[in-house]
């Protein structure tokens, strides 16, 4: 199949960036998304032009590297995936299909479709762990957890920080990343000592970071590879106003 | 002042509007009475709102209310826009959020004009007495469904005021759920619950709202 890939070109972060149209003609519809951008640099490098940069690691859905906004959509066009599990047979032969980084200004574009999300890093520095020492793994019975609390807990858990949700609001509100973390943590028994400060200091770096507001358009559900609810961030929401009250 | 305070601040007076479009809907509906009865009890009911001490501070949390909507939502809508300085190309939103979720500050610019005229329309000619002078009926109340009445046979009002109407709905129903989520209400099978709710009271408003002058019109 042949598609033109209009891909965002960027050298550096301070440059100006613009689209460029590359035709490639020999695609085949069970290659995924990420191979036919292989395919393109494959091709760019004998024609000793720049390859597009652009970032992925796993290749399987679970790693959260590869976040690229494919037309109009955060991770392509299907609902709750990452990009690597987008396929070439979601598109028409003959397709434009629009490819650019991640936008936000919290997330500032470092080269094509590869961005900064260190501020994601720094909001996990500020309680995104609990404070336990190392040593041997604890007994697995010694905190024992409902299987309701550690399958919520489990669902948070699941976010795997691609940015998806900061990309697609259009407040770049990194609430649901917050959320997913701070309830993760809070409703199990060993976030419980940290649970206030948590909500207070990652909520904190959060705002620090530049992020906007939540005003609950849904959309972050909507292209979240794991699914995560919005609920999670009314539910961040209740931790904070009971952190102000109570920690 | 964090992102909170000023969410809730947009949640919590916008609540309180909700509930306020509650009673004035209610009292709207006098005017779908005859004129004979319609007349004495709409003036005798706001002549009673107008003297009544309480709701005198009931009226000014609502001016308050109104100012403290407006001004966080621009405060929020300024940080918001700098937080995305630069806009996708392509970008279909329709796919993953609803158009009034991602219009809150369009619907809300014609509410705060359609509420500008409204106030002047009102507020301004009865309590401020600007304006034509308005009247007394036979039991010697302010005769405000003369303004209301006049008002609405006017053919360009009546559009103005079903109108806008609609875009109220909208602005509601993604308000009214997204309040509540907000303030930290996040039990699960209640959202849903809450989703529908929203949608009800949105219709309600919005059409009760927006049928009375036509009806009072057309009457």
């Amino acid at each position: 199949m042949e598609v033109t890939f209009r891909i965002w070109r960027q050298d550096n972060p301070t440059n100006k960036g613009g689209f460029i149209n590359y035709v490639v003609d020999d695609l085949a519809e069970d290659m995924s998304f990420l191979e036919a951008l292989d395919h393109l640099n494959e091709i760019l490098v004998l024609r000793n032009e720049k390859v597009v940069a652009f970032e992925y690691d796993c290749r399987e859905g679970i790693c959260g590297q590869c976040g690229i906004f494919i037309n109009g959509r955060a991770h392509g066009p299907h609902s709750n995936i990452t990009t690597c599990q987008l396929y070439m047979r979601s598109f028409k032969d003959g397709a434009i299909i629009t490819v650019e980084p991640w936008r936000a200004k919290s997330f500032p574009i470092l080269k094509d479709l590869i961005v900064d999300r260190s501020a994601f890093d720094r909001i996990i520095e500020h309680g995104g762990y609990i404070s336990a020492k190392t040593g041997t793994a604890p007994e697995a019975n010694a905190i024992l957890i409902g299987k309701g609390v550690s399958d919520k807990a489990m669902d948070a858990a699941a976010c795997i920080g691609c940015g998806a949700c900061v990309a697609t609001c259009k407040n770049s509100s990194a609430a649901l990343f917050t959320a997913a973390k701070i309830n993760h943590l809070n409703s199990l028994p060993q976030g419980k000592p940290e649970a206030h400060q948590r909500v207070l200091d990652m909520t904190t770096q959060m705002e620090k970071e530049g992020f906007g507001h939540c005003s609950f358009t849904g959309a972050c559900e909507v292209e979240c590879p794991e699914g995560i609810s919005i609920a999670n961030i009314a539910e961040m929401n209740a931790r904070y106003f009971k952190a102000k009250i109570f920690g | 002042m964090n992102l909170f305070f000023r969410r809730s601040i947009i949640a919590g007076t916008g609540l309180f509007l909700c509930i306020f479009m509650i009673v004035h809907l209610s009292a709207n509906c006098i005017l779908l009475l005859p004129e004979e009865i319609a007349r004495g009890m709409y003036n005798a009911y706001s002549t009673t709102l107008r003297e009544n001490p309480i709701i005198k501070i009931v009226a000014y949390l609502l001016y308050l209310s109104i100012l403290l909507h407006v001004i966080y939502a621009i405060l929020v809508t300024f940080r918001n826009r700098s937080a995305k300085p630069d806009k996708y190309a392509i970008n279909k939103t329709e796919d993953n959020s609803s158009w009034a979720s991602q219009n809150m500050g369009l619907l809300g610019i014609l509410l705060l004009l359609f509420l500008i005229v409204h106030l002047a329309n009102f507020w301004a000619r009865i309590k401020l007495g600007m304006g034509a002078s308005v009247g007394l009926d036979a039991a010697g109340n302010v005769d405000v469904y003369e303004v209301t009445s006049s008002l609405f046979h006017n053919g360009f009002y009546v559009l103005f005021y079903s109108l806008l109407m609609i875009p109220l709905g909208f602005h509601l129903n993604h308000g009214l759920k997204s309040a509540f989520k907000t303030l930290g209400f996040y039990h699960r099978k209640g959202l849903k619950v809450l989703a529908r709710v929203s949608v009800i009271y949105a219709s309600i408003l919005s059409v009760g709202f927006g049928i009375i002058p036509l009806i009072v019109y057309f009457k």
